[in-house]
């Protein structure tokens, strides 16, 4: 064999484009009819439709978010992405749209309305990546999940070390947007201005790394540092703003049937007293989060169906220090969580899954009660 | 000359030229040289007749299945191929030994942000020593990656195509 094949040489040829028609331009509709459309474009989406049920108080239905992915390759290196969502049927929002150019393997330069990257959540949501039918509130009050702002940085890998990093220049949160101010119950998420004309005066910074060098086990680490924005007419004024230093840690593994992630955020907020008294606010000067969660399949791993059953533990605090705050500590706002339910992944891509919130948190005598959740999330 | 000379003359066509996009080759070469210690090699893309290849789980077109050769004489077999992930295609390479033994697995061009880290060397390296009577199994013998289901799943399936195809050459004693 060897010398059969050893006789012929090896040359190369360049493959010539042999189409006679390629000056004509065609709109998007003649692209459609073509079939050329296929080439480039990327058609996609996720979908949650939830059933909440509190304890003692009427439930709630939800088309929670219905969210399709657009995105075109205009050749190897430039790609635009963008998410458009509806989050409880009537509202509009666009979750990402950038442009991403692909010097090399390990450097892409993006720019456009991105997800900032904090957390496990935030980047990975779509509701197939996670279990329980809502996301932690680790990653709602905490990390103000879907955090998107509009910057532009680099991201990339280096598969010889298993490293991914990204870095970002974001817009910041609001100071206040409308009546809505910082704090309370959700710590910043009120502030997220998701590049809907989106006022600026001071970049933030934002950079992760995730390590996957260890079989099954995967690690990140996040920061995001910066300023909240105020508008011209009170930016000079004490307290028109926030500085903010957030860090995360996340780990994820997964080992045959047993899967396990965890993650810890913390934020540490400073001129909070002067924003609290300027705003009449209650943001604490510390926000601070973390859970486990374990889950086991109980279905063989050669199935393409999963059924996760899991259990996972939340402790968070948007009032973890308030000293330098100017306010009263508000230990309503110090919650812990047991969640615990089944996932049904029915397909890759679609999970109906159910689960069971047993809530507290550090009001003595509290009388907060648990909630059930049925519901389905879709990723294709 | 005996018949299954006859056999393997009439079977395979070795294609003289090389149509692979440069980027593509650049990184086929040097993962060659890395492997096989060698700076004079050539690779010769070889396929086979109609029948034969539609038999095949994974495609063996002009330039999918090579021989790599050094003064003569066979050093091993490389195959280039694409597969899915989630949003795109991407490009690997498997290297063979004579003896049809995985000596490394690469992703040569991964084109989308999601489930890149496939690319791992570390997670690739679960293939090597591996041949074609050996199956791949999602989650048992193969690691998942938190992130990456997707492309993990599409890259093993492409690996168990190929051995799967090269086990169905073997059998023809066409390799």
């Amino acid at each position: 064999m060897a010398i059969l094949v050893s006789g012929f040489g090896f040359s190369q040829t360049i493959s010539q484009d042999s189409t006679a028609t390629k000056n004509q331009q065609q709109n998007a509709a003649q692209n459609i009819l073509s079939g050329n459309i296929s080439k480039g474009v990327t058609v996609g989406g996720y979908a949650e439709v939830d059933y909440n049920q509190p304890e003692g108080v009427n439930g709630k239905m939800d088309v929670h978010r219905l969210v399709m992915l657009l995105g075109y390759k205009f050749n190897d290196r430039v790609q635009f992405i963008t998410e458009i969502e509806y989050e409880h049927v009537k509202e509009v929002f666009i979750e990402q749209a950038f442009l991403n150019y692909s010097l090399n393997d390990n450097l892409n330069i993006r720019g456009g309305l991105m997800l900032v990257p904090m957390g496990i959540v935030n980047e990975y949501h779509e509701p197939t990546t996670f279990n329980g039918v809502e996301r932690p509130n680790v990653d709602k009050s905490i990390v103000p999940t879907t955090w998107r702002e509009i910057g532009i940085g680099v991201s990339g890998k280096f598969n010889e070390a298993n490293l991914r990093y990204q870095a970002y220049i974001f817009n910041g949160f609001a100071s206040v947007i409308d009546t809505k101010v910082l704090g309370g119950s959700n710590g910043l998420r009120n502030g997220r201005q998701k590049g809907a004309e989106s006022t600026v005066n001071t970049p933030n910074f934002s950079a992760k790394l995730d390590y996957y060098g260890i079989q099954g086990l995967r690690l990140g680490l996040s920061g995001y540092f910066g300023r909240t924005q105020a508008a011209d007419d009170v930016q000079d004024i004490d307290g028109a703003d926030i500085g903010i230093s957030m860090y995360g840690l996340d780990a994820r593994y997964i080992n045959r049937r047993f899967s396990a992630r965890g993650q810890y955020i913390q934020a540490i907020l400073s001129d909070v007293a002067d924003y609290n008294s300027l705003n009449s606010a209650s943001l604490g000067s510390e926000l601070k989060g973390w859970y486990v969660e374990a889950a086991y399949n109980v279905l063989p791993v050669s199935r393409e169906q999963k059924l996760d059953a899991f259990v996972r533990f939340e402790k968070y605090d948007t009032h973890a220090a308030t000293k330098d705050a100017g306010i009263t500590r508000n230990l309503g706002y110090n919650r812990n969580e047991w969640t615990t339910g089944l996932s049904y992944h029915v397909a890759l891509g679609a999970v109906v899954k159910a689960d069971y919130q047993f809530l507290d948190n550090a009001i003595d005598g509290n009388n907060t009660k648990g909630q059930l959740n049925i519901g389905f999330g879709v990723w294709f | 000359m005996n018949f299954k000379y006859i056999f393997i003359l009439l079977t395979i066509f070795v294609i003289m030229s090389f149509g692979m996009p440069k980027h593509l080759q650049k990184r086929v070469d040097k993962e060659v040289k890395n492997i096989f210690k060698t700076e004079t090699f050539t690779l010769n893309s070889v396929v086979f007749i109609p029948e034969t290849v539609n038999q095949l789980p994974a495609t063996f077109h002009d330039n999918n299945w090579f021989h790599i050769i050094d003064n003569d004489s066979l050093l091993g077999f490389a195959y280039i191929g694409k597969a899915k992930s989630k949003a795109d295609d991407f490009d690997y390479l498997v290297m063979f030994d004579t003896n049809l033994i995985i000596l490394k697995s690469k992703v040569l061009i991964y084109r989308e942000d999601y489930g890149g880290e496939i690319g791992s060397k570390r997670w690739l390296k679960q293939f090597i020593g591996k041949t074609y009577t050996d199956n791949f199994k999602y989650g048992e013998n193969i690691a998942a990656i938190s992130g990456a289901t997707i492309s993990v799943r599409a890259m093993t399936n492409a690996i168990n195509n190929v051995l799967a195809s090269i086990k169905i050459l073997h059998e023809k004693d066409l390799l």
